[in-house]
């Protein structure tokens, strides 16, 4: 597939700490089955209650968050934890547009369907560790199809090459297609993503995504409205 | 005659019979048609009414005083004349009003006043009050004619007119006796009052049909859509019950041991029955778009060969013409019949842009799906693209229309 092996900032010896909560002791298994083919991750704990887990694993850096627990919807937890710094990947079946797009305003690093799979999960968490976006391709095709008036605007390219990414979940075949290669696909993708980082409340998260992509050069400030820097604070952009 | 009112009087034809405003607040949109339908036809009643009254009155009353009116040969035969100018009148309205249409107003109201003033001045002093002077009540009659479904005030303007016509007269013919005024009073109130209650209840009349129609028409629409919700909902049950029960077989085989999870075919019904719950599951749409209706029904076909398929819908298609639709949908169907192995058919919609897309692993069969049209044909509702590729790792099925 297409995980990209975020391997720049990963590759010290400590593994990336990751929490994992959800209600269905079954899907924690198997997401933790999944995150154990994976050297560079390991679990530090699992349970039903975010609190609770935190508590147990404080030093986390991602954690894998079931958007609906005992049956609410959590987007409240979501937004507490991103204000106040936790990387949180939403994982959920519930994967409509709407959804997705709602978590991200929340400020969720980033969105995976449940049904999305192993190598999702796992170049989304590592992306996630290191403050760098993953676009699966459920949430390629939220964004693309976003239909709200005050959506980011995004270039030609980068909605093209998130619509053919959802259809095709191959980067390969999107770089073919748009006669670049895949660096540059995933490079429209990923500033379509930060872009949305404007969207929706600010969180500390969104700003951490943003202040990376700009170090790594992914975006300049001026293309996304921001004349000064705004790495270390959540303050919204004007 | 004067019919110097003509530019300003819209002409004949035009005349079709206004909607009635509806007095209960806006009606559903659907029911709006049928309401104007009962309106119509209770106001049709009303007219044959109000025709019957008047030419009957004209006939019955007004005829039989012409001998005794005139003052002279010469007024007399004003009278008559008059008489006759009404009667056309009478039947120029009567027929617009039998035919739906509404009469020419502000031209017959000047003729009918032209006869009233002419009938009050040729019936002279000793006549005024007396029953040769048929225009007193004759014709107030057709005023209510012409001026048919226009504003109630337009009536009380046309009464005032006609009144002070007769004061005129009964001013110039010296009769100014308190006897004579009250006499007059008397003559304007007789007359005035029948044809505005007939004219304001017979407006009334219909606009409360077509209020308890519009309530009508408007609780079947309500009824119509709920029966429709109904049956999507029922269908949708049909299908959750035929697709969760291929599922419980399938884990029922793997809970009883009698299937092994190692074996594709196991595997494979797996899969096809997770595809068949996802699918329905993804189903959101209350009003189900004909676009993604088509699309899925295409999907279930192929499923039901056994390849499992991903449909993938996001934003809600704009009305599309059944043309433009056929152009997004077709050339997917027909990629559909040789994909393999598995499936995923994606569909991004908003107001301006539809794009579909089908991609399956590449094979080496031949491409079924035939030449690709992909110029797209420009028309009135904007223009599809086609465009079909193999890059070996997958086959590439996508159709997009946007708004010109």
């Amino acid at each position: 597939m297409d995980a990209d092996p975020v391997a720049a900032d990963v590759t010290d010896e400590r593994p990336i700490g990751v929490a994992i909560v959800d209600d269905h002791p079954v899907v924690i298994d198997g997401v933790r089955a999944w995150l154990a083919s994976e050297p560079r991750l390991r679990v530090l704990a699992t349970g039903d209650d975010p609190d609770v887990v935190l508590r147990a694993a404080p030093e986390a850096e991602v954690v894998l968050l079931d958007l609906r627990l005992h049956g609410r919807m959590m987007f409240d937890k979501l937004a507490e934890l991103s204000a106040a710094g936790r990387r949180v990947v939403v994982y959920s079946e519930h994967s409509d547009p709407d959804t997705m797009l709602a978590a991200l305003d929340a400020g969720a690093v980033a969105f995976l369907a449940k049904h999305e799979g192993r190598e999702h999960c796992v170049a989304t968490v590592l992306a996630a560790a290191s403050n760098r976006p993953y676009v699966p391709p459920a949430l390629a095709g939220a964004m693309v199809g976003d239909p709200r008036p005050d959506r980011p605007t995004l270039s030609d390219k980068e909605r093209e090459a998130l619509l053919l990414w959802f259809q095709s979940m191959s980067k390969a075949s999107v770089a073919r297609r748009m006669r670049i290669s895949e660096h540059t696909v995933k490079q429209y993708v990923d500033r379509a993503r930060i872009k949305y980082t404007r969207a929706g409340r600010p969180a500390a998260t969104k700003a951490a995504l943003l202040a990376r992509a700009i170090e790594d050069g992914l975006v300049r400030p001026e293309e996304i409205g921001i004349y000064r820097s705004q790495a270390a604070t959540d303050r919204p952009t004007p | 005659m004067t019919t110097d009112l003509g530019p300003r009087a819209p002409a004949g034809p035009t005349h079709r019979l206004a909607p009635i405003p509806a007095p209960g607040g806006p009606a559903a949109p659907g029911a709006v048609g049928a309401a104007t339908a009962v309106a119509t036809a209770s106001d049709r009643a009303a007219r044959i009414a109000a025709l019957t009254i008047a030419l009957a009155w004209h006939l019955a009353i007004d005829l039989p005083a012409l001998p005794g009116a005139g003052s002279s040969p010469a007024a007399s035969a004003v009278v008559a004349a008059a008489w006759l100018v009404t009667a056309a009148v009478g039947v120029v309205a009567g027929v617009r009003l039998l035919r739906g249409g509404l009469p020419p107003a502000r031209r017959l109201v000047a003729v009918l006043l032209v006869v009233d003033a002419a009938v009050f001045a040729a019936v002279g002093g000793g006549h005024l009050f007396a029953g040769a002077n048929w225009a007193w009540g004759g014709l107030v009659w057709f005023f209510l004619l012409v001026l048919w479904r226009r504003p109630v005030g337009w009536l009380l303007a046309v009464l005032g007119a006609h009144a002070s016509i007769a004061l005129a007269a009964v001013l110039a013919s010296g009769a100014t006796a308190p006897a004579d005024l009250a006499r007059y009073a008397m003559y304007v109130y007789g007359v005035s009052s029948l044809p505005v209650a007939v004219f304001v209840g017979g407006a009334a009349i219909a606009a409360l049909a077509r209020d308890r129609a519009g309530t009508a028409a408007a609780t079947l629409a309500v009824e119509a859509e709920r029966v429709a919700a109904e049956r999507a909902q029922a269908e949708r049950r049909a299908r959750l019950s035929l697709v969760s029960g291929t599922a419980e077989e399938v884990l029922a085989a793997l809970a009883a041991g009698d299937a092994d999870p190692a074996d594709p075919e196991v595997r494979r019904r797996c899969v096809l029955a997770a595809a068949r719950l996802r699918r329905l599951i993804a189903e959101s749409d209350d009003v189900p778009d004909p676009l993604l209706h088509e699309l899925r029904a295409a999907a279930d076909l192929a499923e039901r060969n056994g390849l499992p398929i991903e449909l993938v819908a996001v934003g809600v298609p704009p009305e599309l013409p059944v043309e433009i639709r056929r152009r997004l949908a077709d050339p997917l169907t027909a990629a559909l019949t040789d994909a393999r192995d598995r499936a995923r058919l994606t569909v991004v919609a908003g107001p301006d842009e539809v794009v579909v897309s089908l991609v399956t692993p590449d094979h080496d069969g031949p491409d079924g799906s035939g030449p690709p049209d992909s110029a797209g044909d420009a028309d009135g509702d904007g223009r599809v693209e086609h465009v079909h590729e193999r890059d070996g790792e997958i086959r590439w099925t996508q159709t997009r229309w946007r708004r010109t």
